[in-house]
Order: C-alpha cells, then sequence, then structure tokens
C-alpha cells in the first residue's frame, strides 16, 4: 500500500512549529516597535505653513527661546509667538527669502493669524504644565531635542506616557540650573549629570509626582 | 426633638417609609432597572448611529496623525498669557436687579461665573441660575438675528425702520421687564420727552409688584423691603420663599445662615417659622412649619396682628379682628416669641401674596420696632408711581382699544405670562408697529412685527443697582455671538434712529456719578471692582399712612375663610427656570427641585390626604379645570404639602424655544408603558399660565380635579443612590447639642472603637497609603447647619467639570452625572407633615477607599495628596467601583453623553466653548466622579511652587477653592488642607458636631459633615 503523504510531509509539523513560533514573534516585535510612539510619532515634520528656520534665529542668532516663547515660565503652555513678535525684526530685516518674509507682512497686515501646525501634542487626558518642569530645571533640550539646529521641527522624543515616567521616577540625570534652561549646549560639570542632578533635587526641594492625578484630570 | 425620640424615621419617599414592593425592587439594584440594557428601538438605533460614527472615525485616524493647527495672535493683548485664566469683574441682571459678578475667561472666552466677594449682593457667593448663565450664553438655541414678519432683517433696517416709525407725533407705549439699569433709566427719559403721550409699563409675571403696593398703602410711598436676615432672632415667614425666591436670594441665604451659624454651644442661633401651603425650601429649613392653605395665609397674618395689636401699639387697625386663626396655638406662641424679640425679628410675606397681607406686615414689623434693625424700607428712585399690576391692566386694555401707535416691548414675554383673560395676543395685533427685545424666538416674538435679538448679560456693556442699590457696571466678556442688540443700545436706537455704542451710553450715564476731573481713574477702579461702594438707596423716615385703617377694614371683608372641601391651586414660579426664562438651560432643567428632587417637569403637587380624596398616585394624570380652562399634570404626592391645595409650577410647556425648553415628552394611555418607552402620545401643554387672570392672579379657590387614567412619567431622583435608612443626615436641637455636644458622632456605634472616642479609627484591614509631608493633605467639612439644600453647588461643578446634560429619559434609568448631589430626607413619622434635612453627597475622597481595592485595571488609586484619583484613560468600564463604593458618588457614562450634548444642533462649536479646557471630557464607558477640583488643586500648587522658588508645595489656607465650595450661598463647605493644624478645615472638623458618614465602615473619609442644629420653641411641641 502506497503511503498516503509524501516522505517530505515528516517535517511539516516540525517546520510548522518553528514557523509559527518566529512568525508569531515577528508579530510580536512588530507591534511592539512599529506600533509604538517611538516608531509612529519621532520625527513627525510636518511643513509650515512659512519656512521659519529655528537653526537660524536660536541656533546661528543666538536668539534665547524665550524671546518668542515667552510664556513657557509662568503658564501650562509655551505660546506660539504673535505676527508681532516677528515683525519687531522683520519690519526692518528682508533676509535671503524676501518672499517669505512677504507673506509675514501680509499676516500683519490683513491681521489673519498664521496657521502654524502643531508638532509637539500630548493626548488631551494629559497636562502637561511648562512652568512647573522649567522652574525644576528640565531644559528645553530635554524634551524637545536639538532645535537650534533644526531648520524644520521635527518631533524628537516619543512622548509616550513610559518615556515621561522615566524622568519622573529619577529626574536627577534630566535636572540643571534654572538659569541654564534654554541652552542648548549646557552639560553637567565633570561630566556625571546624575550626581549633579542629585545635588540639585536637595538643594531646589525638587520631587515630581508619579501619582495618577498629577497629570490626569 | 426630645431625648426619648432621638432616632426618628429618615425617608426619601413614601414608597421608602413604606417599605414596599417597588420600593424593594428598587433598591436590589445597583442601577435601576433599564439603566445597563438598552430595550427600547430608539436608543438602540442612537447606539448604533454613535458606534457606528465612532469606528469609522477611528479607523481613519489611525492612518495618519490628524494635522492640529495653532493661531497665534497677530498683537497679543497685554494681560493674555495663553493658558493662565483671566477674571473680570461684572453683574447679571437677575430679576430686577444686579448681583456682582466675576468671570473666569481663558483667552477671551468666558467658562466660569463667581461671585464677586467686594460686592454686598454676592459676597462671593452665588445662586444656580447664576452659574447656569454660562450655559445660557453659549445656547445655540438663542436667537440668531432681527427678523421681522418672519424675514431676516439687519440691524440697519431696523434702524431706518426706527426712524421712519418712531417719530415724536406718535403715542408710544412701553412694556419692560423689572430691571435696575441706570442708563436704561437715562434714555427712558429721554424716551418720554420725545413721545410726549408715551407710558412706561414694567411688567413682571412673578416680581415684586405687591410687596411695593402693600407697602404703598401702609406708607403712602412704593418702598422696597429688605430684610436683614442675619440680625434676626425671630424670623416668621408667612408664604415667604426667601432663601430660594426674590432676586436678592443670595444675599438672603448669607444672612439667614450667619444667623444660624454654630461655633460652640455658648452661640444662639436664630428661630425660623414658616405658614405656607406648598413645602418650600425655606419651609424644609424652617424650625416650625405650619401648612395652611395659600388662601389661608392672609387670615393668618391678620390673627397674627390682632394678637399682636392686644399687647403693643401702632397695630390699631387690627383691633377687635378676629377669624379661625385667632385661638390657633401658633398665632399665641408667635405672639408671645415676637414680642420678647422685639427689635430683633422680622416677619416676611411672599411675593405672591396680596398686597394686603404686605400692608399688615409692614405695620407689624413697624410695630414690633424692627425698622432700621432688622428691616430696611428703600426707597427706588427708578419705580415709576403707581401700581403696576394695575397699570399693566390698563395699558393692554388700551392696546386693544388702538390707543397707541406703537408697542416697545423690553425682555418680557406677555403673550406667554400676561393673564389670560387680558388676551395680550389681540393687544398685539389691534397695535400698529410692535417690536420686542428678548433672548429667544419666544411667544411674543412670533406675533410682533419686529423681533430684535438680545444680546446676553456676558456679551453687553450695561449698568444697574443691587437689591439694596450699590451700584455696578456690566462689562463684556465677549462680543456678541449672534450680534445681539442690548437693551440700551435697542431703546437709543428706538429714540433716536441711529446706532448707539453701549460702552459709550454706559459712561455718559456714569458721568453724573463720577466726578468730572479723576473720571477715567475711577472709571477703571470700578471696571476692576464691580461696585461704585456707598451707594445704597435712601431709607425714608416711615410711618403709617392715615388711611391705612380703612384700607385694612377693606381686606379684612375680602378675606374669606375657604370652604373646608374646595380644592385650592397655587401657581408659582419655578425653583429652577422661574416663569420659564431659563427654561433653555439644560443644566437647571436637570437640577432636582431641592424639595421633590423632580427634574424636567412639573407636576401638580397634593399631600396625601388630597391625593387619597382623587385616588391618584404619582404619575397618574389628572386633569384641573377652573375658570374654563383646563390643564393636565402628572399627579404628585409630596408629604407636608397642605391639604386640599394644589400647588404648580410655571414656566414649562413651551414651544419652539429651544431643544431644552420644548416640551416633547410623552404621556402614556396604559400603566404597563409607565416606564418605556417615552413617546407614545405627546402630552397636551404643561404650561400653567392659562390658569393666570386678572382676578385671581396667581390661586384660584375652588378648582375641578379629575383623575383622566392616564400615566405620564416623572424622572425623579429621590430614591436614586439610597442609603437605607442608617444614620447618615444627622441632626439635633439646639438643647440636646448644649446637653451633649458630642451627640452626633455618637449617633452610631462602631465595632472596635469606644464610644467616647470618636476620632480614633478602628484598625484597618488594608494599609491605608501614607501622602508624603511635602504635599497638602485635603480634606473637606460641610456643615449640613448652614446648608439649605439649594443645589448651587451640583450646578457650580457641572460648570467647572465639564460635567454633560443626560436627558429625562436617562434621569429616569437612574444615568444623571452630578459629581455632587443633594440628598433631601425627610424626617418624622408622620407622612403628612414630616420635617425635611438636605445633605450635599460629593466624593467623600475615603483613605481605604472600596472602589480601589475592585478597580481589575487600577484606574482608581490613590494620590499621595490623598485623594482618591479617578483615571479616564485607563477605565476600561466595569462599574465594579460604582457597587462598591457605599455612598453612591460615583457616574458612568452609559453612552457618549458629552459628544452628543457638544455636537448638537447648527453650529455645535459654539457649545464647545462653554467647556473648561483644563479638565478632560470624558467618554463613552467612562467612570467618573468628584475630584475635589483636583485641576484647580494643582494647578494652586504649581503657583505655589513658583512663588516659593520651590521652597513649598502647599497652597496658603484660602487660596484655592473648590467650585462647589467657591458658589455655595450659605458658606457650608469648608476645604482645605488638613496636614495644616491652623487651616480653617481643621479647626472645623474639630467642631463636636463633626462626623463621618458610615464610619463604621472604617473608609475614612476626608469629607466629614457638621450635625445639622434645629432650634425649635420649647411651647410648641
Amino acid at each position: 500500500m502506497s503511503q498516503i503523504f509524501p516522505k517530505w510531509a515528516n517535517r511539516v509539523p516540525k517546520r510548522l512549529t518553528i514557523g509559527s513560533i518566529v512568525l508569531l514573534n515577528a508579530i510580536i516585535f512588530g507591534v511592539w516597535y512599529f506600533f509604538s510612539p517611538r516608531y509612529l510619532d519621532v520625527g513627525y515634520q510636518p511643513i509650515q505653513p512659512i519656512p521659519y528656520s529655528h537653526a537660524i534665529h536660536a541656533g546661528k542668532l543666538g536668539i534665547d527661546c524665550r524671546y518668542c516663547h515667552t510664556s513657557v515660565e509662568k503658564s501650562p503652555h509655551a505660546n506660539i509667538p504673535p505676527t508681532q513678535t516677528c515683525m519687531n525684526c522683520h519690519s526692518q530685516i528682508n533676509s535671503k527669502k524676501p518672499k517669505q518674509i512677504a507673506k509675514i507682512r501680509d499676516h500683519w497686515k490683513s491681521g489673519e493669524p498664521i496657521k502654524w501646525i502643531r508638532v509637539n501634542k500630548l493626548p488631551e487626558y494629559v497636562n502637561f504644565n511648562h512652568s512647573a518642569h522649567i522652574n525644576a530645571g528640565v531644559g528645553c533640550v530635554t524634551c524637545h531635542g536639538r532645535i537650534d539646529k533644526m531648520q524644520v521641527v521635527h518631533q524628537v522624543e516619543p512622548l509616550n506616557m513610559a518615556w515621561c515616567i522615566n524622568c519622573h521616577k529619577n529626574p536627577a540625570p534630566h535636572l540643571r540650573p534654572v538659569s541654564q534652561v534654554t541652552n542648548m549646549n549646557w552639560k553637567a560639570p565633570n561630566g556625571n549629570p546624575e550626581a549633579y542632578g542629585k545635588k540639585i533635587m536637595a538643594a531646589r526641594n525638587i520631587h515630581a509626582p508619579t501619582y495618577c492625578d498629577g497629570c490626569h484630570y | 426633638m426630645s431625648k426619648t425620640n432621638e432616632n426618628p424615621t429618615y425617608w426619601k419617599s413614601l414608597n421608602q417609609l413604606a417599605n414596599n414592593e417597588e420600593y424593594k425592587k428598587f433598591l436590589e439594584r445597583e442601577f435601576p432597572e433599564n439603566a445597563s440594557e438598552l430595550k427600547d428601538g430608539m436608543s438602540r438605533k442612537n447606539f448604533l448611529r454613535i458606534m457606528g460614527a465612532s469606528i469609522a472615525l477611528a479607523g481613519f485616524a489611525a492612518c495618519r496623525r490628524p494635522v492640529e493647527k495653532i493661531l497665534p495672535y497677530k498683537t497679543r493683548p497685554e494681560e493674555v498669557v495663553p493658558g493662565n485664566p483671566l477674571y473680570y469683574a461684572t453683574a447679571m441682571p437677575y430679576r430686577g436687579s444686579l448681583t456682582g459678578l466675576v468671570v473666569e475667561t481663558h483667552e477671551g472666552r468666558p467658562t466660569k461665573i463667581e461671585g464677586n466677594t467686594e460686592h454686598p449682593a454676592s459676597m462671593g457667593n452665588t445662586n444656580t441660575q447664576m452659574q447656569g448663565a454660562i450655559l445660557g450664553l453659549y445656547d445655540p438655541d438663542r436667537a440668531h438675528g432681527i427678523t421681522s414678519d418672519g424675514q431676516k432683517k439687519s440691524w440697519d433696517d431696523f434702524l431706518s425702520f426706527a426712524k421712519q416709525n418712531f417719530t415724536s407725533d406718535k403715542k408710544v407705549a412701553f412694556l419692560c421687564e423689572a430691571n435696575s439699569s441706570l442708563t436704561l433709566n437715562r434714555l427712558k427719559k429721554d424716551a418720554l420727552k420725545k413721545f410726549k403721550n408715551a407710558e412706561w409699563v414694567t411688567y413682571e409675571p412673578f416680581g415684586e409688584q405687591n410687596a411695593l403696593e402693600g407697602n404703598n398703602q401702609a406708607f403712602g410711598k412704593k418702598l422696597r423691603t429688605y430684610n436683614h436676615f442675619d440680625k434676626a432672632k425671630v424670623i416668621v415667614s408667612l408664604d415667604a420663599d426667601f432663601l430660594q425666591q426674590g432676586s436678592e436670594n443670595v444675599t438672603n441665604i448669607g444672612n439667614y445662615t450667619r444667623g444660624r451659624a454654630l461655633e460652640s454651644t455658648k452661640d444662639s442661633m436664630n428661630r425660623l417659622y414658616a405658614v405656607e401651603s406648598n413645602y418650600s425650601l425655606t419651609g424644609s429649613n424652617a424650625d416650625h412649619r405650619l401648612r395652611i392653605k395659600n388662601s389661608e395665609v392672609e387670615l393668618f397674618t391678620y390673627a397674627l396682628a390682632a394678637s399682636l395689636a392686644d399687647k403693643i401699639g401702632g397695630l390699631e387697625a387690627f383691633k377687635g379682628y378676629n377669624n379661625h386663626f385667632s385661638n390657633h396655638s401658633w398665632v399665641s406662641v408667635l405672639t408671645e416669641d415676637l414680642l420678647n424679640n422685639k427689635g430683633e425679628s422680622i416677619v416676611a410675606a411672599g411675593n405672591d401674596q396680596n398686597p394686603a397681607v404686605h400692608a399688615a406686615v409692614a405695620a407689624i414689623n413697624m410695630a414690633l420696632e424692627n425698622k432700621d434693625k432688622t428691616v430696611s424700607y428703600y426707597d427706588v428712585p427708578t419705580f415709576e408711581t403707581g401700581n403696576d399690576t394695575q397699570r399693566f391692566y390698563e395699558l393692554t386694555r388700551d392696546l386693544k382699544a388702538g390707543k397707541y401707535d406703537a408697542l416697545v416691548m423690553i425682555g418680557t414675554n406677555p403673550v406667554f405670562t400676561a393673564p389670560s383673560d387680558l388676551d395680550f395676543s389681540s393687544a398685539l395685533k389691534a397695535t400698529k408697529t410692535t417690536v420686542l427685545l428678548s433672548q429667544y424666538h419666544d411667544e411674543t416674538a412670533r406675533q410682533t412685527q419686529w423681533h430684535v435679538n438680545r444680546a446676553h448679560f456676558l456679551e453687553q456693556w450695561g449698568d444697574g443697582t443691587s437689591y439694596t442699590g450699590v451700584k455696578s457696571v456690566i462689562q463684556p466678556m465677549i462680543q456678541p455671538l449672534y450680534g445681539g442688540k442690548s437693551e440700551i443700545e435697542y431703546l437709543y436706537a428706538i429714540i433716536n434712529g441711529t446706532s448707539g455704542d453701549g460702552h459709550k451710553l454706559v459712561r455718559e450715564t456714569w458721568k453724573s456719578y463720577l466726578s468730572s476731573t479723576n473720571f477715567e481713574n475711577q472709571w477703571e477702579k470700578i471696571l476692576h471692582d464691580g461696585i461704585l461702594p456707598n451707594t445704597e438707596f435712601d431709607t425714608p423716615r416711615v410711618s403709617l399712612s392715615s388711611s391705612f385703617a380703612t384700607y385694612m377694614n377693606q381686606a379684612f371683608a375680602q378675606a374669606k375663610k375657604p370652604g373646608d372641601n374646595e380644592i385650592e391651586l397655587v401657581i408659582k414660579p419655578d425653583n429652577k427656570i422661574i416663569d420659564g426664562r431659563y427654561g433653555n438651560i439644560g443644566w437647571l432643567q436637570e437640577l432636582p427641585d431641592p424639595v421633590t428632587k423632580i427634574t424636567w417637569d412639573n407636576v401638580a403637587l397634593m399631600s396625601l390626604k388630597t391625593a387619597a380624596t382623587f385616588g391618584v398616585k404619582n404619575e397618574d394624570v389628572v386633569s384641573i379645570t377652573s375658570g374654563g380652562k383646563t390643564v393636565k399634570l402628572a399627579a404628585w404626592v409630596l408629604p407636608g404639602h397642605a391639604d386640599n391645595s394644589i400647588t404648580i409650577w410655571a414656566g414649562y410647556g413651551r414651544k419652539g424655544i429651544g431643544r431644552i425648553a420644548d416640551d416633547d415628552f410623552g404621556i402614556y394611555v396604559d400603566n404597563k408603558y409607565k416606564t418605556l418607552p417615552f413617546e407614545v402620545h405627546k402630552f397636551e401643554s404643561k404650561n400653567v399660565f392659562p390658569f393666570v387672570t386678572t382676578d385671581n392672579p396667581l390661586y384660584h379657590t375652588s378648582v375641578t380635579v379629575k383623575k383622566t387614567g392616564e400615566y405620564y412619567s416623572i424622572a425623579s431622583t429621590q430614591d436614586h443612590s439610597s442609603m437605607e435608612g442608617r444614620p447618615l443626615a444627622r441632626q439635633g436641637t439646639l438643647d440636646t447639642y448644649r446637653e451633649d455636644p458630642h451627640f452626633a458622632p455618637e449617633m452610631e456605634e462602631v465595632a472596635g472603637i469606644e464610644k467616647k472616642s470618636y476620632r480614633k479609627f478602628p484598625d484597618a484591614l488594608y494599609t491605608p497609603q501614607e501622602g508624603y509631608d511635602y504635599l497638602p493633605q485635603w480634606g473637606m467639612s460641610i456643615d449640613l447647619n448652614s446648608c439649605i439644600g439649594c443645589g448651587t453647588c451640583t450646578i457650580a461643578c457641572q460648570a467647572e467639570n465639564n460635567i454633560p446634560v443626560v436627558g429625562k429619559e436617562q434621569v429616569k434609568r437612574g444615568r444623571e452625572m452630578h459629581w455632587v448631589r443633594t440628598d433631601r430626607y425627610f424626617i418624622g413619622n408622620d407622612a403628612g407633615d414630616p420635617e425635611i434635612i438636605h445633605q450635599p453627597v460629593p466624593c467623600m475622597q475615603c483613605e481605604l477607599a472600596p472602589c480601589e481595592e475592585v478597580c481589575p485595571v487600577a484606574a482608581t488609586t490613590h494620590s499621595r495628596t490623598g485623594l482618591n484619583q479617578m483615571t479616564y484613560n485607563r477605565c476600561i468600564g466595569t462599574r465594579y467601583c460604582a457597587n462598591n463604593c457605599p455612598y453612591k458618588v460615583r457616574r458612568f457614562n452609559f453612552f457618549n453623553f458629552s459628544k452628543e450634548f457638544l455636537s448638537s444642533g447648527d453650529d455645535p462649536e459654539v457649545i464647545q466653548m462653554a467647556m473648561n479646557p483644563d479638565v478632560t471630557v470624558r467618554f463613552r464607558g467612562v467612570m467618573e466622579k468628584c475630584t475635589y477640583c483636583v485641576q484647580r488643586l494643582n494647578r494652586a500648587q504649581i503657583d505655589r511652587q513658583l512663588e516659593t522658588k520651590n521652597q513649598s508645595f502647599k497652597p496658603v489656607d484660602g487660596s484655592v477653592q473648590t467650585a462647589c465650595q467657591q458658589a455655595c450661598p450659605a458658606n457650608a463647605i469648608n476645604f482645605g488642607d488638613i496636614s495644616d493644624p491652623n487651616s480653617k478645615v481643621v479647626k472645623v472638623k474639630h467642631n463636636e458636631r463633626n462626623y463621618i458618614m458610615l464610619d463604621v465602615l472604617n473608609t475614612r473619609p476626608r469629607t466629614s459633615y457638621l450635625a445639622k442644629i434645629r432650634n425649635p420653641n420649647p411651647k410648641m411641641s
């Protein structure tokens, strides 16, 4: 009597088992990595209506962050500057891209707000307060990256809860003197941010909340 | 209450008192029947529609991150810091006078109303209607523009119309709602100068005209009565619901509770006697309450006056008068108590009582030497001379006779509210030119030639005076959303035919009140403070007029004892929507009435005995006929209501106003449909204004009542969240308190602790989670002795925390979302005449919270500041926590209530503006509850950190208030850091009356109560 199954069929169960384990792992890894904010959100770089370059303004010209984002020290929001802030300089300065400057001047004349596209966004059920973080000595660069080197702003950190909590559980490596908050190049002395941060925490009485309604309400 | 009957029966409804099957069935379930099931077709359809949309959106949303735009200002206004709210002083015109407010605005968008602490009519507090005004502002159903005979018109069209038609040779009649505006009164003089034969009449359906006429008869001058309830030791209310009705109720509540505040056993408190037919909010707070027919209140007043006349001078007009109350025990007891407290007593009559009662009450207060001590009579310069009621009647008759060329109406709605035999509609038809300014396209607007949409008070410049005369300016918070016009801009246009700027008109008026040299500085200061201080009205010297005795003799002749078996009908302004003017504010409609706990409807309130004579139960429809008019309404048994009397609230049964005010609930012919579905037959109008006639303005002495055999479903929350008769709301008398100050915490025995050691806790099963020392530990205390049960806390909470309105059908199923409810318990074994106690119940913030133990996903946990926190984005909606909560304070989003609420109408973006940006809007399937306003606490904590450069995380005591605490007109709520031994809340919690609700469960709540103290007269029992 001939065999119903050919000989290679003997290898099928083994291969199926190994194959499904590999596939399952691939799916888990795939979801874990590709569905995470680290993959989906980091690098989000929308085209802005006016190609404002932080690299020129904050980097080359060295304008302090707070010249435009004035409310960052006293409000939950770091505001986007009004058109007037642009016009403080650009009523005089024309730059190498007169077409773009003309756009600003059009907005100034018409009173139409410039429709900037939001880059860094937290979900609506999270209440993030800029002033509390600035006051504690968390640098702009810690969450927003090297803005001074960006031609077009993009998201640098995943901004998910695990990322938040990591810092809230151990804030020391991310702390600096309040005077250095906007300094993009600041390095902890002796190359040991953890030890330096611990000193700051003790001196400045810093406690980061890790209970839910510190942020969720 | 003596020691012997220390534990009287506490009950919420007659079903509970009887402990019948219906009630037991209700109790057995955590949520009422059908609360968690979708049985009827309507809802299922809705549900699928919502779910379908959500899934579709979710599918697309996942593909690409939604692009969100940020629109900065062109030039940022100087004070605006995005993300930080700004607070401006303004004032709200409320039933004829102003109450000072402070409005919170977020980037130019008003979101929350608070009282102005500098303003004497507010003292930092508000009432339900003031809290609800925010929703009124963003109401998408307000009139969106000017219309004329159904055509849309522009403001310029109106101006040219006014120029042509309002020439100085025209005979013009002005009909205006009660108001105190100084600029309007300045323009009124201009109007009367220009239109030579003009008539200006003030009309208010539930105004103070009877009180003014009474004082006019007593003193020969139209004076406004103001009672200083804080200074009185004995208060007698003759159908005066001064805690709920009247434009000065916020002041009254504050003063009344100050007169009852007890810090220790040495303090004394006032005593309140209430004589009334309906069980009013004031009656529910009274130490003694006499239920008599409304038509007998007059007789009782005269009997009381006659009894006093025998002892003191000044009441000669009443000498020798007697009626069936003359030998009543109440009359002799009141006479004695009033005489013992001469100069420290108040006798107050209800606004709806006829003028003769007010005249008698004025004479009594004069005789008791209360004038200038506890009672003031103010001379209000803006009043017209004459009897407002009679002048309105005459005007309407003249209009019908065609004696006027034009009628200008400001803010009133006479087609809906005027006496039905006047037939105001035909007055409108008989007049050539009719114009109306009002917020909604209402009953009157539909019959007027021109309707101008009115600006909300938060959108306009204006001014006015408080009840006692203090001047304030109303400043706008936002540009008119629908291009509405204020009453001064409207009147200016009619007089001049040109457009006048409200800001300039108000400044023009104020030039006469401020010095010309320093005008700008003073003006800025008034805008900042909200008031011009020391501008109270004059209190002239008064004496009884010579014609008083004759006037009273006429009144005696008219006042007759009603027949014993006659059924009386009383029309009362609604506790929430007054005469219907606030009818389209969902927050107010859904607020349970303070006494009956009914939402969304009016009913025929009657006593147990009266209901038995008609053979009706709750929700049985009765038809009530009087004077050829019939109204069909659901009956409702209110324990404590006077026998043979029926009370109905006005303001309901409207059509075509808006989605909230319109009546479209169903009536059932068959009992088996009593629960669901709702729409079987459209209900005939529940409007009771047709009963109002010129002869019988607000009550009818003899009506016929018939049971129709139909049913109408009423959504009452009185049995919701019941706690089965344990000593939850505790009260004692002043004597028991003095004998045994710790009576309240000892009312319940707690296993594991000695009876006298009431501040210790027994051992806990769980390890309590400790708070951190550097953080504040929040705690609350609610003083039941101050709480009057008005429900302002509920609306303030709803406004602050973005709580949705769920609708009548959902309330019927027990799905109301209010984070703080006010429980009302009847006390006593006599179901005919019980006492009432009110108890607000928010989340208790237990330190050993039973809800936290059962959440499978750790969505409710404990914070380091001692809050029982609710993390919405973690919640999967098992509802285990609500099941395990002994206080029944958790609320579940059975549907996407917020989305329905926020995305309905033509322009949903308008209603979305009412939301507080600091609080998450909750989604379907999420549990929610009181958070102690954690958004305010966190902000205060961060502000304190910024202020002290991180040295302190604890806000200064008193610098942060919860929404309920800030709004409470009775100042019953204290809140603060209990880790600070000097904070006010700690001091209050050390009062002997402090007790914990259900302390037998050892949940260790952060919210505790102070027991209520009553001050009964020993001679009464």
